[in-house]
This record gives structure tokens, sequence and C-alpha cells, in this order.
């Protein structure tokens, strides 16, 4: 029986229980933790907290389900549920009992991130915070209840703290993380301390709280099957039979059962440090003494946690002026003070100081793990080593800009002029093109444009090739390619505009 | 061969050009070429100079068979070839044709000329490209020493494309060739060639 009291155990024939739960019961005594206190804070309307903060005062608003034809409403603001608006309700529905009502299109990425800044905030209380997705932080807060005047007080500090931010959350205490979660869904303001009490109270909680899938959901009502209290009277070994062990472990991580461990929310760590310096310097000369001090305490950082970077900042701070702010991007991740001194020097060579300069920032972007390598025995320094190529960009692109340093890809297209494009060094191997086999050679060096030829002599060696082809876009061709040879001795790829046009361009060199 | 002049060939402190150990080479495809070049190709870590009248002579198609050879000389991995401030931007469905995936092309494009010699001591001191081909333009005897400490540091060989009229310059170049176009072939005049000596080269069959 899913029930786990002693009354349905013991008394019940050693036959009878053996047909009725193969799966031994777990102990009646409390795996998870007598000590735990778990904190939930279900946000019910954070989809549309996400993206429009703030608006439950504001006129009627609504976020709908992504890729969802009726367009389901999601979640609705106070104004909204006061004239007629629940969740699920079609937008149409919606519509016709607000003719003005905004509504906006789910968005998952911002919902993900405030639920990530929403279990930054509940590290106030505890050093032990993890979400549920979609919209529920859970945060163990037993060691914490002296240090904030109890459960009721931090739970008031709690609330006061997302009302004063706009958002709406119900908060539920009980002694197990997914217990708190029910209580909190079913939005019972609830403060279980006592793991015995869970049973007892879960069999009072709707179906709905345990957000289970929606065909599971099905077959249960088709059961007959309507609330928690229902679903504890289930045999166990029927009911892990029929809809797979998970929902049973789940159930008995709620009531304290078995025990449910979390994964914990870490915040990532970063570099961010500000370097004074003694005397304002006026030149970028003058910065490398202090910035050689922040790079090597950098290093020490990264290499204590064993963690590289992709991007390094560095703010210039002029006293009375704008930071000059620096952006160094690594085309591979890397920890090394040597290399970024390099770089940023090509990068400060090129950056000219408005004001002297009086402190510096270095922060770092998010912490990588890095990858180490082994040095080879028997290096020959002719292999492909992807460490000295990333070097070589990175300390290109340092001094000469992002944009002067690219590799040209083929793209499956007939007119020459778009069969390439500019892409990052070292990416993907450009695909093969089906058709290359068949036509004419191609010139090495292409012009950015065609250039028309006036008295241009010399003589045609192959062709025509005739490329007549993208009048759907607009940018149609109709052109006759010839390879020719200059007087100076140079193969040039020449072409000659279809009727009207009639003109001569030079379009490649065979190089 | 007198005893004197034997025994004087074996004082250690004479040095002949001709028994200088041959270079690590890699052929450069066209064999007539490779005959007239101590070690039988390009020599590798070093600066090579070709002197052309005019871009587009023919000089890539001339490197072409030692690139395709360089990219993927070992472990089957591509390697990068880098061409420095090329007149014109490589053709990447050419590329493709001719072999070199052009996604280890990588075309660099600094804007003053002064930073072109940079770029280029940079990319063969680091050691991680096949082959470095530049188009540096008036570079003092100097800035060439330097591209070719940096060539042999990072065991890169460089291709300096430079106009015919710094034929008369001193380079410290390992290697020089002039090319001149002649009837779909290449005339190839090698001014100078450690190790080896000048030749001319007519009418070299280049497609």
């Amino acid at each position: 029986m899913l029930e786990g009291s002693p009354a349905t155990i013991t008394p019940a024939p050693a036959s009878r229980q053996r047909a009725l739960a193969p799966v031994p019961a777990p102990r009646a005594k409390p795996a998870a933790g007598r000590g735990q206190l778990w904190l939930a804070a279900h946000f019910t309307r954070l989809p549309l907290d996400a993206l429009l903060p703030g608006t439950g005062q504001a006129r009627a608003a609504v976020v709908t389900a992504l890729d969802d034809p009726r367009r389901a409403v999601v979640a609705c603001n106070e104004r909204a549920t006061r004239q007629g608006i629940t969740p699920g309700m079609s937008l149409n529905a919606a519509l016709a009992l607000v003719p003005g009502l905004r509504a906006e299109e789910q968005r998952h990425a911002a919902e993900a991130a405030l639920l990530d800044r929403l279990g930054r905030w509940a590290l106030q209380f505890t050093p032990v915070v993890s979400l549920e997705p979609p919209a529920a932080v859970l945060a163990e807060v037993r060691g914490s209840l002296d240090l904030f005047g109890g459960a009721m007080t931090l739970v008031r500090r709690a609330l006061a703290d997302l009302s004063a931010s706009g958002l709406s959350a119900s908060l539920a205490l009980a002694p197990t993380a997914r217990g708190a979660l029910w209580l909190a869904r079913a939005d019972l303001a609830m403060t279980v301390t006592r793991i015995d009490a869970m049973p007892g109270i879960a069999a009072r909680l709707p179906l709905a709280c345990l957000q289970w899938p929606a065909d599971t959901v099905a077959t249960l009502a088709g059961l007959g099957i309507a609330s928690v209290a229902d679903l504890l009277r289930l045999p166990r070994a029927g009911f892990a039979a029929r809809f797979g062990p998970q929902l049973l472990d789940e159930l008995d991580e709620g009531l304290g059962r078995r025990p449910g461990p979390r994964r914990r929310h870490v915040v990532p760590e970063r570099f961010d440090e500000r370097l004074d310096l003694e005397d304002a310097a006026e030149t970028t000369g003058g910065l490398q003494p202090p910035l050689e001090r922040g790079l090597a305490r950098l290093e020490n950082f990264l290499r204590a946690r064993a963690s590289g970077i992709s991007v390094l900042r560095v703010d210039l701070l002029h006293r009375g002026g704008a930071p000059t702010r620096l952006r160094v991007a690594l085309a591979r991740t890397a920890c090394d003070a040597a290399h970024l001194r390099e770089l940023l020097r090509e990068r400060l060579g090129r950056c000219r100081l408005a004001l002297p300069v009086v402190a510096l920032r270095l922060r770092s972007g998010v912490l990588l793990p890095l990858r180490l390598r082994d040095a080879g025995l028997f290096e020959r320094g002719r292999s492909a080593n992807p460490e000295a190529t990333a070097r070589l960009l990175d300390l290109l692109r340092a001094r000469l800009g992002h944009e002067a340093v690219f590799c040209v890809l083929q793209v499956a297209e007939h007119r020459p002029e778009r069969a390439w494009r500019i892409a990052e060094p070292g990416g993907t191997t450009s695909l093969p093109v089906p058709w290359h086999a068949a036509r004419p050679a191609r010139p090495l060096w292409v012009l950015a444009e065609p250039q028309p030829l006036e008295n241009w002599e010399g003589a045609l060696v192959t062709g025509p090739e005739r490329i007549e082809t993208g009048w759907w876009d607009g940018h149609d061709v109709r052109r006759d390619y010839y390879v020719a040879i200059s007087r100076a001795g140079v193969r040039l790829w020449i072409f000659r505009e279809r009727p009207p046009g009639q003109r001569w361009f030079l379009h490649g060199v065979f190089g | 061969m007198s005893d004197t002049l034997a025994e004087l060939l074996r004082h250690p402190a004479l040095w002949r050009g001709g028994s200088a150990s041959a270079p690590e080479t890699v052929p450069t495809g066209f064999r007539a070429l490779d005959a007239r070049l101590p070690g039988g190709g390009w020599p590798l870590s070093t600066l090579i100079e070709l002197l052309v009248p005019t871009a587009g002579v023919g000089e890539i198609r001339l490197l072409l068979p030692a690139l395709r050879t360089l990219a993927t000389a070992e472990g089957g991995k591509p390697r990068w070839i880098v061409w420095l401030a090329p007149p014109h931007l490589p053709y990447a469905p050419a590329l493709a044709d001719a072999g070199l995936d052009p996604a280890h092309m990588l075309v660099i494009r600094p804007r003053a000329g002064l930073d072109r010699l940079w770029a280029m001591e940079q990319a063969l001191r680091s050691g991680a490209c096949a082959a470095v081909l530049g188009w540096t333009g008036t570079a003092g005897d100097q800035a060439l020493r330097r591209l070719k400490l940096a060539a042999e540091e990072g065991r890169t060989p460089g291709f300096l494309l430079r106009p015919s009229a710094h034929r008369a310059d001193c380079s410290p170049a390992a290697l020089r060739l002039a090319l001149a176009a002649r009837d779909c072939g290449l005339d190839i005049e090698i001014l100078k060639s450690q190790g080896g000596g000048p030749a001319r080269i007519e009418r070299l069959p280049i497609h």
C-alpha cells in the first residue's frame, strides 16, 4: 500500500501482502533527515513576471503558451483574473472577455533567468538552495531559523521581499523538499514541522499539486483517483508496474520515506578586482605594472579552480569621466597571464587615453573548465596544435581588430559572387558542393565587385560558360564567362553581360 | 686535386656551399623545378621570396601542390595556411577545387603596412601554420631578416610575394625566384638558392 502507516503494514496476512506489495514498502522510519525543514516558494505567475515585471496592478495582461495553435493562457495578472480570465483559457476566449488585453508569448529563457535570480535571492536565508524548474525555489532553512527569529518571521520576511519586487509567490514549509513543494503548489500557506504529519497532510492535497504528466493524471482520473488521498490507497506494486517506479519514488520522497537528494544551486564564481594606481597613469605604458599584478592574481584564481576564461573585461577608470572599457575575447579557454598580458599590450596599444587612469578593474566572464594538455615528449612542432592556433588568432585580432582576420567558405550557389561567404576561422569544414566536378575551373582570386573592362586587349582562351540564374530574388545574373589572358600574361576570368547589356567585366584572376 | 688543396678543404673553418646538409623540403609538385632546388623542393622553416611582375602570373598555381601537401602534412589533421594581405580575396570554390579546405585558410587583411610585417612575423613564429603567404610590399633588409628568423623559430615556410622591382634588392631569403608568364607557362629564374646555384627554367607548364 502507498499508505505507509503501521495499521496497513502489520495486520495484512503475509500471503496477501506479498501479492499486493512485491516491492517492499520502505521503512516507516523517515529516511529524509529528521532535522530538515524546507521552504518552498512557488511562483504562480512566473511566465508573466519574467516578461512583464511589475504589471500586477496595470491593465489586464496574459502570457500565452508557445507553439500552441489555441495560444492557451499560461499566466495572467490580477486585473485579468478579476475580469474572468483563468489559465488554460484560449487567447480568443480571453480577448472576448477583455478586448484590450495585452498578450505576450511565453519565453522560457526569460523564465529560467528569473528563476536563477530568485535562487540567488534565496541564498540569503541558507546556503542550501535548489531550483525546481519551471517555477519553484527550495531552500533548506532549519539551521537558519534561530537567526531569522523563527519560521513565521522568516516566511513573513521572504514574502515581504517578494511582494516588494512585484512577484507573487506561495510559500510553504515542510520537513521534505517535495512535500514543501506540494504544499506551495496547492497554495496552502502551511508550516509542517513533524515528518510523521506529512502523510496525513498530503492526503488532503489535490492531485494537481503533484504536477504529474497529463496522460498519467488522465489515466488516474479514469480510475476514479481525484486526490492524493485516493492515490495513497492504491497498492504499491500495481502502481509501480503501471506508472513506473519514478512516480512512486516521488511520493515516497514527499512523505519522507526515502531520501530526496537535490542539486544545489551554486552561483557561478567570477573574478572581479579593482587595482588602484599609486600615481595616475597618463600613458598606456604606465598601466603595465599594475596590470601585470592583476593578471597574476587572475591566473592564481583560475588555476586554483582549474578553470579558464574566454572573455576578459578591463575597465580603465578615470577621475571624473566615464571609464574606458576594453574587452578581450579569446579563441580558446585560457588561464595563463602571459598570454593575456600579450593580448592586452596589443589592445592597449590601439587605444588612446583621453584622461589619466587612476584605477583598473579586471573582470572575468563565466569560468569555464580548462582542458589541460600534456606536453608531448616527441613533439616536433609540425602537427596541428589547437592551442598555438588559438593563441595566434587572439594575438592577431587584439592588434588588427576582429574583422581583419577571417576565412572564406563556399556556399552552394551558382552565382559566382554569392558562392562564398566570410566565416569564423577554424570552424566547420565547408561541405562539398554537388555540382563542382562538372563545372569549369574557377579563379583563385575574386574581385569584391566585378570591374568594368574598357578598351581591353587580350585573348580569350576558353568559354563561354553561361551563368543565367537568380531571377527569383531580384539579383539575377545573365552572363557569359570566359578565361582570358591579358597582355601581361595574367589569366583572367571575365564575363560579358548577355543582351541588352553587352558590357565586359573582370571578375577574377587565376593567380 | 692536389694534396694541399684537399688538406685545406678539410679545415673545419672552411664552409662549402655544395656540401651543406640538405634542408628539409616539401616537393613543389613540378619535376623540372624540384630538380633545380637543393633538397628537391621548397625548403621548410625558412623564407622564400617570389618576385612577380604583376599579381596573378601563376604564382599561386605554382605553390598549390606544395600547399596541399603542407596543409595535411601530419596526422591527417588540417593545418592553417595564412594569406596575409593578398591583392584580392581568395575564392573559396576555387580553393575547394584545388583540394584545400577553405575553412583552414586564414585570411588576414591589416590596414597599415607595418602591421603586415608584424602579423607575418607572428604567424611564422607561432608554429601554428602549415605555411604563410605574405604580400608585405615594401620591407627593409632588417624586417626581412626578422621574418626569416621567425620562420626558422616557428619551423614554418614563409612565402613572400613581392613585385619584380625588388629584384636588385639585397634579401636574406633562403630562396629567391623571379617569375614571368609566358605562353600558358611560367619562366622561373632562380636568383638565389642557399645550398644551390642560380638556374633558369623556361615555360614550366602550370595548370
